[in-house]
């Protein structure tokens, strides 16, 4: 989902300023000099993800040409096959994909802990480059690697950027191998075994899956919005048992826990009407599970496209539409750089025999890179307080960068 | 005290040609100061910018000497969990419509706050620089010159090639950009054939972390600090800059005549009038603070003037700064002059300063003024008179302070250079009017003979009025030295160039890889091989060799039996320093190498090879003019094992003696078409296009010069209206007792030719010895550079014809105009 994230972002701090001259918008939105992976991110993300150049004047020749250059790129249009664990692997003919690991972590003396570690792919061109220098490549990756530390009070965060050549970064199917630099997610034997530092925190997670993969939406389409085409493919594997090392500065927590994953790719974008969204992915302890994204659209009511799934014990899924789920924020946290998120909330599910409670383990939990959104761990409870399980929130469109 | 301001303003109107005069002087002469400052400074700062948009916020940088970073290092160090390694940087020189462009290419994903200059990108120009073979960025400065607009290829030049370029995007704001590409790394090693390579790899370090990261790096891989190269540089061309400014200064100095001149005249001509003054009670104060008021006014109006043209001159001066730069020291590409309010500050006050110091005698003069002695112009020109000789030994002490101050301070000292220069400037001015005053009365007699009376009377004249035509002889003879002084400098060393390159070009026939590429193509010997009537052939290779002091040029040379007669040793023995060359175990270095270094023979040179640093004995010393950083030549198997570098860029072939130089050059020709761009020169065309870029560093010099002149030219021309004016009495007196007009014409003329070459005749002398200063003391200070002294007798006599033209031009018109004055109206003041 994260993806979205940023493609809204994107919209959302361009769009604005669209009428003016726009060269001296995006110079005064990509001014600050200390950061500028996080403007050529957004830049690349803007080009990638804007199917119709923004009206100019006159003819826009790159444009033109970035909108033929899209057309190389399949499409999300209609429901395929999936098949494991081929599909595990990349799928370069879309524009964009990532591998989006969460889970919640609990160390030898009960501390709890979460994670994120995401590997995003960028295709620059539909096809491999013909050219002779090493250097140029077909795809950028970039990387997003976040730690919570409960016990500590502390959030930790970081991003990666690297061009997929010269061996710094890409995707290799057999065996499955994922990296970015040192980020490393790999596939052996069914078991995913992951690996991120930062200067703060290190993870390595053996994780074994619990539940086979969850295809979401109308059989893994997931329309993202009214518009044909606007979709991606979308599946999840909804409970992996997780066990490894953390390194928190200087100490080493061996941990063990869940996890989840989520995997995603498409081509095209989303609607310009939509504020953001608000997304759940919660593991019941008894054998559920349940994922669920609010897409709020600009005057603040929830676009009908917001979905989820309720997966049972035995993979058995149900699947959720907008009318099924109401959300009730109980309280906020102000964030210094500028948003206002949500960190407790009311959630009522049709399907769900009681009301829930959902709180984040920590408030801070914003991830503030070339996009800012909040990502974090948040425990379940019931209306008597009792904790049903575990899970992990990301809520994006509360603060503008 | 609105009274005496108004007079003085009446004055300054009424006498309008004057005043306009040694405006136009102090103008002309902060003009030339403020431009070469704006250019110089200019220059500098698009220096900084570039090397300040090449590295960005690197602090340091890992490099190696001579073919660069394999860029499996790269991968290698960004790999590394622990270290955080950015901007590995691929950079050259490309050539689009004769202009040469720095293309920087760069890793926008990896740059890690390196450098910002891809910050204002789209998303899709990004996406095409990082894509499309051959796409490029530029400011928005650079496509106007280029002519260039998005998606509109340009053929550039590089490594020998002719490579379409597209603009994909302009960037705009950032002065740095300015005669930069910038472009994917992926681009820039296809264009610049620099596949696998990198040039180096910035990084911004924090304090402690550079020494674990130098641990890591293989041998002949370093990690330096990212300010010491630029310095280098800089540093060299700093005496290039100072030169040009003390050449700026003499225009000053020239102008400062003109101001005295003015204000001295009109303060004789106004003393009635100021000694009435007197009585009605201002003080001498007073009329002192009047003249000086006067100078201010004229000072700063000058200076004003001088700012605005001073502009104008340096947009033109700027050019050819840069040019001087780019042949010699970095390349810098200055699209305008950068206004800095300092190089105006330092105009405005040097005229100001040098217009009061001018007017401070004429002031005290006014402030003496006495109604008895005002009516009579003899007293002060008795006064003067008796000043003549005690100016005179003041002159004769500065001209021996000249040399005790080049000997003070260390051998390198520039500006103890330029002080004995203008203690002989201003030893010789004060000198001239001792000459003005004693030379005419002897030749009173001869001109008479020749001329009649107007010949005596001329000579006569002269002499008398020392205190106005003293005073211009001595700034029309600063002026002509000038030109004789640099001219016989310029005129040395092009000689000593043009006779070290045939000393240097001892092959018949040169094969080279054109201008931006690297190396020649493999495979070019084997083709010679095949060629009739080449006797023996050397081969070079010269590439920018590392030392801990920063880049120098690096020779490295196959020898041909006859190569060593090639150089002309000024330090060492040939017998013993050869061999030792030719077994690799020593190395020769350059004059200017030696001199900047302090390295002498039996000392060492420091190189930092890719097989790591390595100390080479130094075994003779020997003249080039080449290579201003410096020049080492080592042989070239040598070369070859430490740098592990095969390449050559340059044969010398040595034709059989019955050859034909021109069927053997086109049967090279023949040998090497198809295999890429190869420039094959008789040593007649290279030595003319070396000459040609000499011509090109002092055309800067040649400009100056002349506008030395010009200021002198006005200086001249207000003197001589001085005088005129001054003796309207007298010539009415002779006009009334027989002289026509013609006659009294005839009179100026030859007084004002006097003028021109007693000013000529004193100019040789100074001028010589401005130029011995130049050439051993400030350009060897300056670039380490020694030249054999010549004294073209062109030069001189050109010098002496200048300085009679210039006197008698200016003469014209004040010689027509007392030949048309009314008699009775001058007689009437009696």
């Amino acid at each position: 989902m994260a993806m979205r994230v940023i493609l809204n972002q994107v919209w959302r701090a361009v769009e604005p300023r669209m009428d003016t001259n726009r060269r001296e918008s995006l110079n005064a939105l990509f001014a600050p000099p200390l950061r500028p992976l996080r403007y050529i991110a957004l830049a690349l993300l803007l080009a990638a993800c804007t199917p119709e150049p923004p009206p100019e004047d006159g003819i826009d020749v790159g444009a033109a040409l970035g909108g033929a250059a899209a057309e190389g790129f399949a499409r999300a249009d209609r429901p395929r096959a999936f098949r494991f664990p081929e599909d595990h692997g990349p799928h370069p003919a879309y524009r964009n994909e990532w591998w989006y690991f969460t889970g919640n972590l609990e160390g030898p003396k009960g501390g709890r802990y979460g994670f994120q570690l995401t590997l995003f792919r960028i295709a620059l061109t539909p096809d491999a480059p013909q050219r002779p220098s090493r250097w140029a490549a077909q795809h950028l990756w970039m990387g997003h690697f976040a730690v919570t530390d409960v016990p500590g009070g502390r959030f930790h965060a970081d991003e990666q950027f690297a061009r997929g050549a010269l061996g710094l970064a890409g995707a290799a199917q057999d065996p499955l191998r994922i990296w970015l630099k040192d980020w490393e997610i790999r596939l052996e034997d069914g078991a995913w075994r992951i690996r991120a530092a930062m200067e703060d925190a290190e993870l390595a997670l053996t994780l074994n899956p619990e539940k086979a993969p969850v295809l979401q939406g109308d059989n893994g389409l997931s329309q993202k919005s009214a518009e044909p085409g606007n979709a991606s493919y979308y599946y999840s594997i909804p409970r992996l048992a997780a066990a490894g090392r953390l390194r928190l500065g200087g100490e080493s927590i061996p941990v063990q826990g869940q996890a989840w994953l989520d995997r995603e790719w498409s081509t095209s974008a989303l609607g310009a009407d939509q504020a953001g969204w608000d997304w759940f992915s919660l593991q019941f302890d008894d054998g559920r599970e349940l994922m669920y994204y609010r897409l709020r659209k600009q005057d603040g009511t929830t676009d009908p496209h917001s979905a989820g799934s309720l997966i049972g014990p035995d993979g058995e899924v149900t699947r959720l539409a907008a009318e099924d789920v109401t959300l009730q924020p109980l309280e906020y946290w102000q964030s210094p750089a500028g948003g206002r998120y949500p960190i407790r909330w009311r959630m009522q599910v049709r399907q769900l025999e009681q009301p829930l409670t959902l709180r984040a383990l920590l408030p801070q939990q914003e991830v503030d890179q070339s996009v800012r959104y909040w990502e974090g761990a948040v425990e379940i409870s019931g209306p008597q307080g009792r904790v049903l399980g575990r899970g992990y929130a990301e809520l994006t469109g509360y603060s503008r960068k | 005290m609105s009274l005496l301001w108004r007079m003085s303003g009446r004055e300054l109107l009424h006498h309008r040609w004057q005043a306009l005069l040694s405006l136009l002087g102090v103008a002309l002469g902060v003009a030339v100061v403020v431009a070469v400052d704006l250019a110089n400074e200019s220059a500098r700062r698009a220096f900084a910018l570039s090397m300040e948009s090449l590295t960005g916020q690197a602090t340091h940088r890992i490099q190696a000497g001579g073919q660069g970073l394999d860029e499996g290092l790269y991968t290698q160090l960004a790999l590394d969990p622990d270290l955080d390694v950015a901007a590995p940087t691929v950079e050259g020189v490309v050539t689009v419509q004769g202009l040469t462009l720095r293309l920087l290419g760069v890793a926008p994903f990896a740059e890690n706050g390196v450098r910002g200059h891809l910050e204002g990108l789209e998303g899709e120009a990004l996406t095409r620089l990082l894509t499309e073979p051959g796409a490029v960025a530029l400011s928005v400065d650079t496509a106007a010159s280029l002519n260039a607009a998005v998606d509109r290829p340009l053929a550039a030049q590089a490594a020998g090639r002719t490579i379409p370029l597209t603009p994909v995007a302009l960037l705009a704001g950032d002065p740095g950009l300015d005669g930069l590409l910038l472009a994917d790394i992926a681009t820039a090693q296809e264009v610049l054939d620099k596949l696998g390579r990198l040039d180096r790899i910035d990084l911004v370090l924090e304090p402690g972390q550079a020494e674990e990261l130098a641990r890591r790096l293989p041998p002949g891989v370093r990690l330096e600090a990212a300010e010491e190269r630029g310095d280098a540089a800089l540093e060299l061309a700093n005496a290039f800059h100072l030169n040009l400014t003390a050449m700026s200064l003499l225009a000053l100095v020239v102008g400062s005549f003109l101001i005295y001149n003015t204000l001295a005249f009109s303060v004789v001509r106004r003393r009635p009038r100021l000694a009435t003054l007197r009585l009605v009670g201002v003080t001498p104060r007073g009329l002192f603070r009047l003249v000086l008021a006067e100078a201010a006014l004229l000072g700063a109006l000058g200076a004003l003037l001088g700012l605005a043209a001073g502009w104008a001159l340096g947009n033109a001066l700027l050019g050819l700064v840069t040019r001087a730069l780019n042949d010699h020291y970095f390349l810098v590409t200055v699209t305008g002059l950068t206004p800095a309010t300092l190089s105006f500050a330092k105009g405005a006050l040097l005229g100001l300063g040098v217009s009061l110091a001018a007017a401070w005698a004429p002031a005290r003069q006014a402030a003496g003024a006495s109604l008895l002695a005002a009516r009579r112009r003899s007293a002060d020109e008795g006064r003067a008179r008796r000043l003549v000789q005690p100016l005179a030994l003041w002159g004769l002490g500065l001209l021996t302070l000249a040399p005790m101050l080049i000997g003070l301070g260390p051998a390198d000292h520039l500006v103890l250079g330029f002080a004995a220069l203008l203690a002989l400037i201003l030893g010789a001015s004060l000198l001239a009017p001792l000459a003005v005053q004693g030379l005419p009365n002897r030749l009173a007699g001869p001109l008479g003979r020749l001329f009649g009376p107007p010949g005596r009377l001329a000579a006569r004249g002269l002499a008398a009025s020392v205190s106005r035509s003293g005073m211009a002889v001595a700034a029309l003879m600063v002026a002509v030295s000038a030109t004789v002084g640099v001219g016989v400098m310029v005129e040395s060393f092009r000689g000593t160039v043009d006779r070290w390159l045939g000393q240097t070009l001892r092959s018949d026939l040169y094969v080279s890889a054109p201008e931006g590429a690297d190396a020649l193509p493999p495979g070019v010997a084997e083709r010679l091989d095949g060629v009739p009537g080449i006797r023996e052939r050397s081969s070079g290779r010269r590439v920018e060799a590392d030392t801990p002091r920063g880049p120098i040029d690096l020779l490295a040379l196959g020898l041909a039996s006859q190569s060593p007669r090639g150089f002309e040793l000024k330090t060492g023995d040939p017998a013993s320093a050869w061999p030792r060359v030719k077994a690799g175990e020593a190395v020769l270095i350059s004059e200017p190498l030696a001199f900047h270094r302090g390295l002498g023979l039996g000392d060492e040179l420091l190189l930092n090879t890719p097989a790591g640093p390595r100390r080479f004995p130094v075994a003779g010393i020997f003249y080039d003019y080449s290579a201003v950083r410096g020049m080492a030549v080592m042989e070239r198997g040598r070369y070859r094992e430490l740098w592990d570098d095969p390449a050559v860029s340059t044969y010398g072939l040595y034709l059989q003696p019955d050859a034909d130089p021109d069927q053997v050059k086109q049967a090279v020709r023949g040998a090497l078409a198809g295999h890429g761009e190869v420039l094959v020169q008789a040593t007649g065309e290279i030595r003319a296009r070396s000459l040609e870029i000499f011509d090109r560093t002092f055309a800067i010099t040649h400009v100056l010069r002349l506008l030395v002149v010009g200021v002198a030219f006005i200086g001249v021309l207000s003197a001589l209206l001085a005088l005129q004016l001054e003796r309207a009495r007298e010539h009415a007196v002779l006009r009334a007792t027989g002289l026509t007009p013609r006659g009294l014409f005839g009179l100026t003329a030859l007084q004002t030719g006097l003028m021109g070459a007693l000013a000529g005749l004193l100019a040789l002398p100074l001028g010589l010895a401005m130029a011995w200063l130049l050439i051993e003391v400030i350009n060897r200070r300056s670039f380490g550079w020694s030249m054999d002294a010549l004294i073209p007798p062109g030069t001189l006599a050109e010098a002496l014809l200048l300085a009679i033209a210039a006197a008698l031009l200016a003469g014209l018109y004040p010689a027509w105009r007392m030949g048309r004055a009314p008699i009775a109206a001058a007689l009437r003041e009696e």
